[in-house]
């Protein structure tokens, strides 16, 4: 069932065109994640689900209600849309106890009392929190705080759970963790959840069905596999992943060449270029290997040197103007060596 | 897409949003309003045989008194302006980017003549240093030596200059504290010396904060009453509000045409003032965002002379802006005789505080100030929130109205808000039982504090994370719950400090009551107003100590609270 539907949302700020129509859907039991660099309007577009920001077209529909209607001038303020939001910064009320934090949501729906204490604590207790009820936001660590946040944006049930940036505020190794306990919590109670992120690991990791933004246009939606291995732009490719971005020219046979190297690769995107215009190549730093010589679709480079980076090796190669960098788990003595790129690796865009 | 009708942004809360800015309108606008009409009549504006006239401008451009005293308003609100922003200046560097010995506790002591009423401080020097004052014979008796009266326009500007320091203080300071200290290392480090720095790099990125308190300052120097009432009036020094004050005296009835003109001509001098502070205030915002936070680092060092030279000065201000008059009038409320050869510890006396208790008036007014400043100032507090709060995330175009409305008071004088309110109360029907109560002093007062309370509230409430806000929102708050339910218990602890800065404004109020003054009504301010006609000094002493105690008692309790002190 489609808890979610937006369509063709637009919003323009002081004659900024923040969000060009942005359409999609997400239901229950799934997590959406909103992707894009800053100023790509991902959070705009999150915050009229919410109602925080009208947009000045459009339409959103919550859990089967209209809450925004452009054409009919309909726009529910956000307390009338059946929301959860997890704030970035988590935005708990200083003033309130954890308990009364995230009994708010209930009292507002008029239900006190008994009825109110066993679902606060039934939702404390799944993110083991029960213990800290009476504690204030200021004694709770970074990481109790976002579980409060999280409970007080679910214990009412919402139809839709809007997450920004939920991670962004945690330091790394917690981050880790909570990608995949939030992950299973919502596959679990069943819930509807937007995230906003600009943390593609983040995304890839969490996410169900990954929204791809840039200037306020979705430029590609799927599943996370479908979004970094078969990009649809040079924007997607290269937003995903540590690439390799190599500038040549068009040649026969879906190939790509500069003064004195030619790789051949597969066109991906929109085909605009003929032969020998210029172009662009993705290349995935994962997909580059060392070889021993020369081969099908290889090309000699020279080592200039190796970064120790922890877990593996990170080679820089250059080839005149050409730049390139590739891993390796082990450390290589510079000088020239060969490098292997399968041609359904190389993206050409142009 | 320009065929598909667009969705206008939410108006929420607009019901409650219109209702109050239409009331401040209402309340802003009706004195400002009656003033205006007034003065283009040729009567009292109840006298049903009132014309539209100019008569009343005609007689006051023609009238060589109205000029002598714009000009002599002019000069001591420049002269005023050209006192006080040097030495606050100076007095801001030393105590904020120094390493001033004391600099923690000075601050407090330094801002304690913003907060006394300029007709209690008046009052002070004249018994200090007045011709027969306290300092003025000690000096006679043991040096022979003769002060120069401080009953003229150079006293004036002195004493209003001295006074004035602190208003100069507040704004330089907050500037130099924002200033990140790393631009000052830089030069330091690139070779300049302290006083290289404070003049090439400090002096250059205070100035918005500099021109800003000259403003403020001219502004507070045209409307300035208490310190040519008790100065300048004895020997015929008039200014703009005090010709307003006399013209009655003049004419022998009551000509409010002529005070409406006269106190018209004094709004076209402040009005401009309000309105160059707020383009001002809002360029040095500019101008400080520049900075962003350094971290504080070690101040400059002062070194052995440097402290010595600056306690000297500090101390000299010191003694002459609070000592003395404050110690005028601890001496004063307490002896009964004094003079050449008179030994105060043989006069010692509490009658005059007994004789204030005594006299039924006198007592009300303690009781009354008390009750304004304490109850009043809690309600005011109340509708300043209220106002506040429609104001509150409010960029629509009521929301700028709002803005203006809260302006336009600080171009009115105390003397004149009370004049205007006096009339509203005395001729609107309904409105008349209350005038002989507190209740019609208690609105003037509510306009006059206006903007320095919504100031202070809206400080407060923009401390409120927009966020805190929406999460009551997103969580099924309608926007009238959220500010019940976060913002408002968020603010409280803002509140309770805005309540104390309030009741001190309200304690040291004395020129709104001067028209609301009767039976019932009497504020102690005033009272001192109205004594000093009839020479009752005795009285006046007693009043003003009280004054000076109950306000520092206010300020105890709003340094206790924490209030932030600003204007």
């Amino acid at each position: 069932m489609t808890d979610l539907r937006v369509s063709g949302v637009e919003k323009w700020l002081g004659g900024n065109h923040i969000l060009r129509g942005a359409s999609f859907e997400a239901s229950r039991g799934s997590i959406t994640a909103l992707l894009g660099a800053s100023g790509s309007g991902k959070t705009t577009l999150l915050r009229c689900i919410a109602g925080l920001e009208q947009p000045e077209l459009g339409r959103i529909d919550i859990g089967g209600t209209c809450v925004l209607n452009g054409e009919e001038g309909l726009a529910l303020p956000p307390e009338k849309r059946n929301i959860g939001l997890v704030f970035q910064s988590y935005a708990l009320w200083p003033h309130r106890t954890v308990f009364d934090n995230v009994a708010y949501g209930l009292t507002l729906r008029g239900i006190t009392g008994r009825d109110a204490e066993l679902r606060v604590f039934g939702i404390l207790q799944k993110l083991g929190l029960s213990h800290l009820a009476e504690r204030y936001p200021d004694q709770l660590s970074g990481g109790q705080q976002q579980r409060v946040a999280i409970c007080r944006a679910l214990v009412y049930q919402p139809r839709v759970l809007l997450m920004d940036e939920p991670l962004s505020n945690l330091d790394a190794k917690l981050r880790e963790d909570a990608r995949y306990w939030i992950r299973q919590l919502i596959l679990e109670l069943g819930i509807c959840a937007i995230m906003v992120t600009h943390d593609q690991s983040e995304a890839l990791a969490m996410a169900d069905h990954i929204l791809l933004l840039e200037n306020g246009v979705i430029v590609q939606s799927g599943t996370p596999m479908e979004i970094y291995s078969q990009p649809e732009s040079f924007y997607a490719a290269d937003f995903l992943g540590t690439n390799n971005v190599l500038l040549g020219k068009l040649a026969e046979g879906a190939a790509i060449g500069g003064d004195d190297w030619q790789l051949r690769g597969v066109r991906r995107g929109q085909v605009t270029g003929g032969l020998g215009e210029s172009a662009r190549a993705v290349v995935r730093t994962e997909r580059i290997r060392i070889v021993d010589g020369p081969g099908d679709n290889h090309l000699e480079m020279q080592l200039d040197a190796c970064l120790y980076l922890g877990s593996h090796w990170e080679y820089r190669l250059t080839r005149g103007g050409l730049a390139i960098k590739a891993h390796g788990d082990q450390p290589l003595p510079p000088g020239p060596v060969w490098c292997a790129i399968a041609p359904e690796s190389v993206w050409i865009f142009g | 897409m320009s065929s598909t009708a667009r969705l206008q942004p939410r108006a929420e809360m607009r019901g409650y949003r219109l209702a109050v800015i239409a009331a401040l309108v209402l309340f802003v606008m009706t004195p400002v309003g009656l003033i205006i009409y007034q003065s283009f009549l040729d009567a009292p504006f109840f006298d049903k045989t009132s014309r539209f006239s100019l008569e009343a401008y005609d007689y006051v451009v023609t009238d060589p008194e109205f000029w002598s005293a714009f000009g002599t308003t002019a000069i001591f609100a420049f002269g005023m302006v050209a006192v006080a922003v040097p030495l606050g200046a100076l007095l801001a560097f030393l105590l904020t980017r120094t390493d001033l010995a004391g600099r923690r506790w000075l601050e407090p002591i330094v801002l304690v003549p913003m907060f006394l009423s300029s007709i209690v401080l008046a009052f002070g020097y004249s018994v200090a240093v007045g011709p027969s004052g306290f300092v003025s014979l000690w000096l006679k008796e043991t040096l022979g030596l003769r002060l120069w009266s401080i009953y003229s326009l150079g006293g004036m500007i002195l004493i209003g200059g001295l006074s004035h320091v602190p208003n100069v203080y507040l704004y330089v300071s907050s500037a130099m504290r924002s200033l990140p200290s790393d631009l000052e290392e830089a030069a330091r480090a690139s070779g300049a010396s302290i006083w290289r720095v404070s003049l090439d790099v400090t002096l250059p990125m205070v100035l918005p904060s500099l021109i800003f308190a000259a403003a403020l300052n001219l502004l507070l120097g045209f409307e300035t009453f208490g310190i040519p009432l008790v100065l300048g009036d004895p020997s015929g020094i008039v200014v703009l509000t005090t010709y307003i004050y006399k013209v009655n005296g003049i004419f022998g009835t009551p000509t409010y045409h002529v005070m409406a003109v006269v106190a018209v001509s004094l709004i076209l001098v402040t009005l401009p003032l309000v309105y160059v502070q707020r383009l001002l205030l809002r360029n040095a915002r500019r101008y400080a965002a520049v900075g962003g936070k350094g971290a504080r680092a070690a101040p400059l060092r002062l070194g052995a002379s440097g402290q010595l030279i600056a306690w000297g000065l500090i101390g000299l201000w010191l003694t002459v802006s609070v000592l003395m008059p404050i110690g005028g009038i601890s001496v004063r409320a307490f002896v009964n005789a004094w003079g050449e050869g008179v030994r105060l510890s043989d006069h010692l006396t509490v009658s005059h505080f007994a004789q204030l208790m005594e006299t039924p008036s006198l007592f009300r007014g303690i009781l009354n100030t008390l009750a304004l400043a304490v109850i009043g100032g809690a309600f005011a507090v109340a509708i300043y929130l209220m106002i506040g709060l429609a104001g509150h995330r409010n960029k629509g175009p009521s929301g700028a109205l709002l803005d203006y409305m809260v302006l336009l008071p600080r171009a009115l004088p105390g003397i004149i808000i009370g004049l205007a309110f006096f009339w509203v109360f005395l001729f609107v029907p309904f409105l008349t039982p209350l005038r002989p109560t507190l209740v019609s002093l208690f609105v003037a007062y509510l306009i006059v504090g206006l903007s320095y309370g919504l100031r202070i509230i809206q400080a407060t409430l923009l401390q409120v994370a927009p966020e805190l806000e929406e999460a009551a929102r997103t969580s099924g708050a309608s926007m009238a719950r959220s500010w019940r339910d976060v913002v408002v218990p968020i603010i409280r602890p803002g509140l309770v400090g805005a309540w104390s800065l309030i009741m001190i404004v309200f304690l040291r109020e004395y020129a709104t009551g001067i028209y609301l003054m009767g039976v019932g009504t009497e504020v102690m301010g005033t009272l001192m107003v109205s004594l000093l006609t009839s020479g009752a000094m005795d009285q006046i002493a007693a009043l003003a100590f009280l004054s000076i105690i109950f306000t520092a008692a206010g300020l105890g309790l709003a340094l206790r609270l924490g209030a932030r002190i600003h204007d």
